[in-house]
C-alpha cells in the first residue's frame, strides 16, 4: 500500500495481513505450480511407478535416462530447429512491416488513414483460429503445405503489433523528428536515427509475445505440416503423445519438459522482461 | 507545443505535391503489411462467405453454385447447435471466471507481499507453456483411476470421476485448466493497472470504515475497468484456442459433449472434405465472435470509468 498516512497504526496490522496473505496465497500458488511439478516428477519415475497406485508422490529414484530414452525415439533436434526457424522468421518479417506500418499511421498524414487503420485493428479479431480454413485452401493452390514458408506467411503482417508501435511512435517527441528532419535527415533515416532507437522498449516487448506466441502455436503447423522434416516442437510433442496415448507417461513427460524448457529457462533468466512485456499489452 | 512546420528551410515545393508525396510514402511503407493482411486475413474472410454458398470439396476444382442450400443445413444440423452451445457455455463461463481469479490475485499481490516475485511466476508461467503439453499433462492429471486429482479425491474420501471421458465433466474439465493457464496473463495486464491506482483512496476508505469487499467493488473495479473491458476481450479471442485442448484432450468426445466450433469446422472441413460448409460453420463462427464482442462494447464498454472523468 502506497501512500499510508504516518498516523495509521502500520507495522502490526500490515504484519497480520501480510501472515493471512501468505496463508492463503502460498497454498494457491503451490495449486498452480503442481501440473509443472508433476511434469518433473514423472519424468523421473519407472513407468511402473506411474500406475502403481501404493507408489509414494516422489519416484524412488530419479531416473534420468528417460530423457536420453525420449530424445531417441523422435527427431527432437529437427524440430527444434525448424521452431527457431519458424519463430525467428516470423519475428523477422514481422517487426519489418509494424516498424514501416506504424510510422506511417503514426507520422504522415493520408487520405484513408482511417480506414486503414480500421482494417489493421480488426485483424486482431482474426486469428488463424477463426480464419484457417480458406488460408489453408490459398496456402494449398500456392503449393506451399508442408513446408517452413507454410507457418510464416499468414502471420507476418501484425495488427497488434502496428497499434502498439503507433503508440510509441507517437510518444516520441515531434521536436526531436523535425530536428532530424531539418538536418537534412529523409524520413527512413528519421525512422531508423531516431525513432527505432527510443522505441526498444515496445520492440522488446512485441518480440517476446511473438516469440511465446508462435513458439508454442499448434493448431496451423499441424494442419500444415506432414512430414517430420518441417515439423516443429509442439508437433512433435503431439505425435509422441498420440503413439504413447497413456501407456508411456514417463516418456511423454519428459517430451514435455523437453518442450517446455527451452522457454520456461528463458522465463526465469529474463523473468523481468517477460513480465513486463506481458503486463504492459493492456495499459498505455 | 504544436510541432513547427516543418518547411521553412526547405525549397519552395508547392505544399500539395509534399502532400502528395508523403501520401505516396505513407502506402509504400503500408504496402508490405496490407499485401499480408489482404492475403491472409481479409481474402480468407471474403473466400470463406463465397463458398458458403457453393459446393467445395478440398482438392476438387469443381465448384457448384448451392444458393443458401448450406445455410439451411445448418439449421438442421443438431451437432452444429451443440458445437455452437458448448461453444458459448465454455466462453461465457470461462472467460469471467478466469477475470475473476485474476484480479483478486492481482488485488493480493498489489500490496506489496514479500515473494511478490515468486508467487507472480507461479501465476504466469502456464502462460509460456505450449497448450499441447498443458492439454496432455492435464489428460495425466485427470487419467481415472491413477491420476492425481482422482487420488486427491479418493483421499479426500470424495468418488472419482471420469472426467475427460464422462460427457457430463469433460468440457467443465477443460474450462477449469483453461482457468489455470490464462488467469496469470490477465492477472500481470490487472497488476500493471492497479499499481495507477492512487494507494490513498484506500486509505481513506479503510478510515471511513470501508470493508474489503466494498473496496474491491467500489473503487478498485470502476478504477481499473478499461482494463477489465480490455482483458474480456482479450479472453474472448485467447477463446479460440479452446480447439488445441480439444484435439489434443478429446477429440471432441465423448459423444461430441466437448465438439467446439473451430473443431467442428476442422471434422467437416480437413475429415470430410467438405469446405462449402466448413465455411458456412467458421461464418458463424466469426459473427459469434464478433457479435459477442459487440454486446459487451455496447453493455461493459459504455460502463467503462476512465480515471480523471467526472
Amino acid at each position: 500500500m502506497q501512500g499510508l498516512s504516518p498516523l495509521a497504526p502500520a507495522p502490526l496490522w500490515r504484519r497480520l495481513r501480510a501472515g493471512w496473505l501468505h496463508l492463503v496465497m502460498a497454498p494457491l500458488a503451490l495449486l498452480w505450480m503442481s501440473p509443472l511439478i508433476w511434469i518433473v516428477l514423472t519424468s523421473l519415475k519407472t513407468k511402473t511407478e506411474v500406475f502403481d497406485p501404493q507408489a509414494g508422490f516422489l519416484p524412488e529414484s530419479f531416473r534420468f535416462a528417460n530423457y536420453p530414452a525420449t530424445l531417441t525415439v523422435a527427431p527432437f533436434d529437427t524440430y527444434l530447429l525448424n521452431s527457431v526457424l519458424v519463430t525467428g522468421a516470423i519475428l523477422a518479417c514481422q517487426l519489418v512491416t509494424i516498424t514501416l506500418a506504424a510510422y506511417a499511421f503514426a507520422r504522415l498524414e493520408f487520405p484513408g488513414k482511417k480506414l486503414l487503420f480500421g482494417l489493421f485493428l480488426l485483424q486482431i479479431m482474426f486469428p488463424i483460429y477463426a480464419i484457417f480454413l480458406t488460408n489453408f485452401v490459398t496456402l494449398r493452390e500456392l503449393g506451399l503445405i508442408n513446408s517452413l514458408p507454410a507457418m510464416v506467411v499468414p502471420f507476418i503482417a501484425s495488427g497488434y503489433g502496428t497499434f502498439m508501435l503507433r503508440q510509441s511512435f507517437r510518444q516520441v517527441p515531434a521536436d526531436l523528428a523535425d530536428a532530424a528532419r531539418l538536418d537534412g535527415c529523409g524520413h527512413m533515416a528519421t525512422l531508423w536515427h531516431v525513432y527505432l532507437p527510443l522505441v526498444k522498449p515496445t520492440l522488446i516487448a512485441f518480440a517476446i509475445i511473438s516469440v511465446v506466441t508462435h513458439w508454442n502455436d499448434y493448431m496451423w503447423p499441424l494442419l500444415v505440416t506432414n512430414s517430420d522434416g518441417v515439423r516443429t516442437l509442439p508437433i512433435g510433442l503431439g505425435l509422441l503423445a498420440k503413439a504413447d496415448s497413456g501407456a508411456d507417461w514417463t516418456r511423454l513427460m519428459a517430451g514435455t519438459m523437453i518442450v517446455v524448457s527451452p522457454l520456461l529457462i528463458l522465463f526465469v533468466i529474463f523473468q523481468r522482461r517477460f513480465i513486463d512485456s506481458f503486463m504492459h499489452t493492456g495499459v498505455k | 507545443m504544436p510541432a513547427p512546420p516543418p518547411g521553412p528551410l526547405a525549397p519552395p515545393i508547392s505544399p500539395a505535391r509534399l502532400r502528395r508525396q508523403e501520401a505516396l510514402l505513407a502506402y509504400a511503407l503500408l504496402l508490405p503489411s496490407l499485401v499480408f493482411l489482404a492475403g491472409f486475413t481479409y481474402w480468407p474472410i471474403l473466400r470463406s462467405i463465397w463458398f458458403s454458398f457453393h459446393d467445395v470439396l478440398l482438392g476438387d476444382p469443381e465448384i457448384f453454385w448451392l444458393g443458401l442450400e448450406n445455410y439451411t443445413r445448418l439449421l438442421d444440423d443438431a451437432l452444429f447447435w451443440k458445437a455452437l452451445g458448448n461453444t458459448a457455455f465454455y466462453t461465457i463461463l470461462t472467460v469471467p471466471t478466469a477475470i475473476v481469479v485474476a484480479l483478486l490475485l492481482a488485488v493480493a499481490l498489489d500490496s506489496r507481499l514479500r515473494g511478490m516475485a515468486i508467487y507472480r511466476s507461479a501465476f504466469f508461467y502456464p502462460v509460456m507453456i505450449p497448450s499441447v503439453a498443458a492439454g496432455m499433462v492435464w489428460v495425466f492429471l485427470y487419467a481415472p483411476g491413477y491420476g492425481p486429482i482422482n487420488s486427491a479425491l479418493s483421499a479426500l474420501g470424495l468418488p472419482q470421476l471420469n472426467w475427460l471421458y464422462d460427457s457430463r465433466w469433460a468440457l467443465p474439465a477443460i474450462m477449469v485448466m483453461s482457468i489455470w493457464k490464462y488467469s496469470g496473463y490477465f492477472m500481470l495486464i490487472l497488476l500493471a493497472a492497479l499499481k495507477l491506482v492512487p494507494g490513498d483512496l484506500y486509505e481513506a476508505a479503510r478510515l471511513d470504515g470501508v470493508n474489503a469487499w466494498h473496496r474491491l467493488w467500489h473503487i478498485t473495479v470502476p478504477l481499473v475497468s478499461p482494463t477489465l473491458y480490455f482483458v474480456v476481450i482479450i479472453g474472448i479471442l485467447h477463446s479460440y484456442q479452446i480447439f488445441d485442448y480439444v484435439y489434443v484432450m478429446t477429440q471432441g468426445g465423448p459423444a461430441d459433449s466437448t465438439n467446439v466450433l473451430t473443431f467442428y469446422i476442422y471434422q467437416t472441413g480437413f475429415q470430410y472434405q467438405d469446405i462449402g460448409y466448413a465455411s458456412t460453420i467458421a461464418n458463424t463462427l466469426l459473427l459469434f465472435v464478433l457479435g459477442l464482442i459487440g454486446l459487451i462494447a455496447l453493455t461493459l464498454g459504455r460502463r467503462v470509468h476512465y480515471m480523471g472523468e467526472r
